[in-house]
């Protein structure tokens, strides 16, 4: 069992285990950003659906651990929306989460706005060991054009309260956004590391469908918004972390030393894990399924040859409160293959800085046979796309830069279509 | 003696701008006279073909009888015929309007006089055809009926008193234009007693009964069991039966003088049966053919390929099935070095490749690039001898060349005066030259140009119409070849020629062209992931140069557990696209870019 912080080897025994890692959704925030397109809606503080949600989703937990399936998470996340908009029932359930799974680590994310001293200690107190702020600027300007509900002030602030709690931070920056300029992403990037951040996500904005910018710009190229503007934002962030001790370890995770992020990582080595609350994701081995069924009789029989399943909830907030019962739940799901698993698994490795390790290697080996891999492998290496060593495919910097030339190459190994399914 | 009364028989075609009605009036026409029930109308009757309903345009001609019983208690045939609507099909369009007396000319009550009632009436006013005026939509509170009629004896010079006032939505007026059909469409004219004389209007193939024709017999009479032959063709058949279609065939025992119908001819080649040819009988044949006989002649070639190789022969099938209703479609074998096996395809003009392109994709599953049109150029080499060429890649090296001579037209536009300038300077910019131009009317002028043909199969069509806002009628033929100062300009991708790119320009254009051409790939072929210089060049000379960035980024970049699997879907996306596209050399290109020629106008 890899420490916590350390990037987990991916092996076959993932396979065997039924859930390494929990996900918890908290769908709501204070207003709904220009670019989110995130499962969340803006919910006033005093409405009492939070509270009902928080309870209904410490139910559903107390069920799927009845069956067995929270007895080995060994790290666990919740995520939004914005957590913190629970506010102090924000606690309870993290404390539940601690009870249930002993996880060496707990994540919590939370938006400054709503992150006061107080729940940042009671969150602490009730086991949480991280915290993952959406700072995604400390320009006002940009913070306004992003719509976010906080301004530089309150987002530097709210670092210096969460490290005073004794947690690990994590800020969440974000580039090639409107009213960006080379020298305010600069300044974003150091003031978060000043601030006292110890782990720095960046990722460039997205305009996604179905989003206030979205439908501003639709499919129309917006020059802030250019690949080359992203690239070079990027190559910024990445020498200003480097230069203040903190190492790249994914595409746009980097942090100081035994601050990674054990949840992140098992996303990326093919560990399983369960979803729980409005569009929870999860991803399951048979087995974990199997257990899952126990709770959401439900949900269909996995086709033989299915090695892996991904589902989503589908029930929104007011459904899950309204009926907290596992047997109620309403998913979408997805059967993979031996083959579509493990290409998945090469797709997400190629992530890290790590690579894959030699086991994916050998089991992908075993999987598409020798010269399915080797064709593969070589097109990628002659491309420069990643580089062998050490037994590990690695990404190179263009690798990083053009990940879907490389994820895509990778992924193309699997065949046929996954199956989809709702229940 | 064969009955020589044509008396209670109307010929007539309904021509309208777009939209204003004419599906719907032929639909009420087809209930009232209980020819079809109004369960059974599936909207646009007439245009049976899926891309036809899609586009809104009609590509083949159909005709449809109709008995009208009239207030005078008689009973009258009413063949209702349905013309093309492109001017690739002026040749179809102009046999079909040969065979009608009439033209019920719609036009909407709310839009009043608009440009195509304008091109579509000249057209009909040219074949001398009696018009009916129609005014549509009156149901609606905002038609103005009698500024329409204002607007249509002014601009159209078509007395308008008698309009009839119609609606095609609720069928109020519709026994009115009836009426005024019988009394205002001549009957038509013919000896049945003469020798037999049919115009071909158009055909289909049927697996069974061979081609069958859709005809109008103008003199004699056409029953079946007699041997018939093809005037222009030469080839004879023994006519396996005749009927008319309302709007299902019915046999008839036979088709008499004036009237319009079908006759199965047994042929299996669709090539031996032809628009406009004429019909008459082996035993006793006519003098003289009908008039206009032409074939009509593929003017437009480009190259289809598939974009997988391993679909030529599919393409090839695809192709023959389409040629057993299209007679007009030629082709050839062609081999290009950037996109391997394919054909040389001749089309009657940018419509219809455009139409058979997509019907290939569509019906027969294929992923074709098209590469850009060109015509049949006459190219003198200086050994003497003459060579055509209908492809770019056919072109003898510059010093072999002595000359070359391209094909002419003369083309007819008719516009409102205040047009004649842009009319005029679309026709410079075009290498026209202006012969005359003659008033019709004060609403009306007639220009007259020769104009080298390859600048009309380009985009003269869709400019025209975009600067007189709709407004011309074009009308042209072919006159000759000439010579002109004409090169190949090519196409090369990271140094490389590109054989499917290569394009046959005017030397004083091709400058102009290449720098925009280039531009335009730049915008259509995606960043890769190196640098990719797009270069023109004649000869050996390069004439424009731009650049494809190389890629700098396309990761999306968070990737957590929800994310991984709307991921994946990305990469499958992006698998797909690349299917569409072709690898050159290291160099992957989208399909719209061998036809980016038709493209530099876009931005203008």
């Amino acid at each position: 069992m890899p420490a916590a912080g350390e990037v987990a080897l991916w092996s076959d025994h993932s396979l065997d285990r039924s859930v390494g890692a929990l996900y918890v959704h908290v769908p709501f925030c204070k207003s709904k950003c220009a670019y989110c397109d995130f499962s969340s809606r803006a919910t006033s503080a005093d409405d009492p659906l939070l509270a009902e949600y928080a309870r209904a989703i410490e139910a559903q937990l107390e069920a799927f651990a009845d069956v067995g399936l929270l007895d080995r998470s060994d790290t666990a996340y919740v995520g939004g929306g914005t957590p913190s908009r629970l506010g102090p029932a924000l606690p309870p359930l993290v404390e539940t989460i601690r009870r249930l799974c002993s996880p060496s680590e707990l994540s919590c994310e939370a938006n400054p706005e709503s992150l006061d001293g107080a729940l940042a200690r009671s969150l602490a107190r009730a086991g949480a060991s991280r915290i993952s702020l959406g700072v995604q600027s400390t320009c006002d300007v940009e913070l306004r054009a992003l719509g976010r509900a906080h301004d530089a002030a309150e987002a530097l602030a709210a670092v210096s309260r969460a490290r005073d709690a004794g947690l690990t931070v994590s800020c969440d920056l974000m580039c090639a956004t409107p009213e960006q300029t080379d020298e305010s992403w600069d300044r974003s990037v150091s003031d978060v590391i000043a601030a006292g951040a110890d782990h720095v996500s960046v990722y460039p904005l997205a305009i996604e469908e179905g989003t206030a910018f979205g439908r501003r710009f639709g499919d129309d190229a917006q020059p802030w918004n250019d690949e080359d503007v992203q690239a070079r934002r990027m190559k910024i962030a990445r020498e200003i972390l480097a230069s203040c001790g903190f190492a790249r370890y994914e595409v746009a995770s980097y942090a100081r030393p035994g601050c990674r992020c054990a949840h992140n990582i098992a996303y990326w080595t093919g560990v399983p894990y369960l979803g729980v609350g409005t569009a929870a994701a999860g991803m399951l081995t048979r087995r974990g399924y199997e257990r899952l069924r126990l709770a959401c009789p439900q949900l269909p029989d996995a086709p033989g040859g299915v090695v892996r399943i991904r589902l989503t909830v589908r029930s929104d907030a007011r459904q899950i409160a309204g009926d907290p019962r596992t047997e109620a739940l309403l998913f979408d799901g997805e059967f993979l293959s031996e083959e579509q698993a493990a290409a998945e698994d090469l797709m997400l490795g190629a992530r890290l800085v790590d690579g894959v390790s030699p086991a994916l290697l050998g089991h992908a080996r075993d999987v598409f046979g020798p010269s399915r891999l080797d064709d593969t492998l070589e097109s990628v290496l002659g491309s420069g796309l990643a580089v062998l060593e050490d037994g590990r495919l690695r990404p190179t910097e263009s690798g990083w830069l053009l990940g879907n030339e490389l994820y895509g190459s990778l992924w193309s190994l699997s065949s046929g279509e996954v199956t989809s399914f709702s229940a | 003696m064969a009955n020589n009364d044509t008396s209670h028989i109307r010929n007539f075609s309904i021509v309208a701008h777009i939209d204003h009605g004419k599906s719907t009036i032929s639909d009420r026409i087809l209930e009232l006279t209980h020819t079809v029930e109004r369960r059974d109308l599936a909207s646009q009757m007439l245009d049976s073909m899926e891309i036809e309903r899609e586009r809104g345009i009609t590509i083949k001609s159909n005709a449809v009888r109709v008995v009208y019983t009239a207030d005078n208690g008689e009973d009258y045939q009413f063949n209702l015929i349905d013309t093309p609507g492109h001017v690739d099909f002026t040749y179809e369009v102009s046999r079909s309007l040969a065979a009608c007396e009439g033209a019920v000319l719609v036009v909407d009550a709310t839009q009043g006089v608009e440009a195509q009632t304008v091109s579509n009436a000249s057209l009909a006013m040219n074949a001398n055809l009696d018009i009916v005026p129609a005014i549509n939509k009156i149901d609606l509170p905002s038609a103005h009926p009698d500024e329409v009629k204002a607007e249509i004896e002014e601009d159209l010079a078509i007395p308008a008193d008698d309009a009839v006032l119609v609606s095609g939505k609720t069928g109020e007026g519709i026994h009115d234009l009836l009426e005024s059909i019988v009394y205002l469409v001549s009957p038509p004219k013919g000896d049945a007693n003469a020798p037999l004389k049919a115009l071909i209007l158009d055909s289909y193939f049927d697996e069974y009964r061979g081609v069958v024709a859709t005809v109008r017999v103008f003199d004699g009479v056409m029953r079946a069991g007699k041997s018939m032959r093809m005037m222009a063709l030469g080839d004879t058949f023994l006519c396996d039966g005749v009927g008319v279609k309302r709007p299902l065939e019915t046999p008839l025992d036979e088709l008499g003088v004036g009237e319009v119908g079908y006759v199965v001819t047994g042929l299996k080649d669709p090539a031996l049966v032809k628009t406009g040819d004429t019909i008459t009988l082996v035993d006793d044949p006519c003098a003289e053919p009908c008039p206009g006989y032409h074939e009509a002649k593929p003017m437009v070639f480009t190259g289809l390929f598939p974009i997988d190789n391993k679909q030529y022969e599919n393409l090839r099938d695809a192709l023959e099935k389409l040629k057993v209703n299209d007679p007009s479609l030629t082709w050839d074998p062609e081999t290009s070095v950037a996109l391997g096996f394919g054909f040389r395809v001749g089309f009657l003009g940018l419509l219809h490749m455009e139409v058979v392109k997509e019907r290939l994709e569509r019906e027969f599953n294929l992923d074709l690039i098209a590469t850009s049109p060109s015509v049949n150029y006459h190219v003198f080499k200086t050994d003497g001898s003459m060579i055509e060429i209908t492809s770019p890649q056919d072109m003898p090296e510059v010093t072999r060349i002595d000359h070359i001579e391209e094909p002419y037209l003369k083309a007819k536009v008719i516009v409102p005066p205040e047009f004649m300038g842009a009319v005029m300077q679309l026709a410079i910019d075009h290498r026209g030259i202006t012969q005359d131009m003659v008033y019709l009317s004060e609403k009306s002028v007639e220009m007259h140009f020769d104009m080298p043909l390859a600048e009309l199969i380009l985009d003269f069509f869709d400019q025209l119409k975009s600067r007189t806002k709709g407004y011309a009628s074009l009308d042209y033929e072919l006159s000759d070849y000439r010579s002109s100062d004409l090169v190949k300009l090519d196409i090369l991708l990271s140094g490389d020629e590109v054989d499917a790119l290569s394009f046959i320009v005017h030397k004083d254009k091709a400058y102009e062209l290449a720098r925009r051409l280039c531009d335009k790939l730049k915008e259509i072929i995606p960043r890769q992931q190196f640098e990719v210089p797009i270069q023109g060049a004649i000869g050996n000379k390069i004439i424009s140069r731009s650049t494809v960035k190389a890629h700098r980024k396309d990761v999306l970049a968070k990737c957590y557990g929800g994310d991984i699997s709307r991921k994946r879907k990305l990469l499958e996306k992006q698998k797909e696209g690349k299917k569409r596209m072709k690898s050159i050399g290291s160099v992957e290109v989208p399909q719209e870019a061998f036809l980016a020629v038709l493209k530099v106008d876009d931005d203008k």
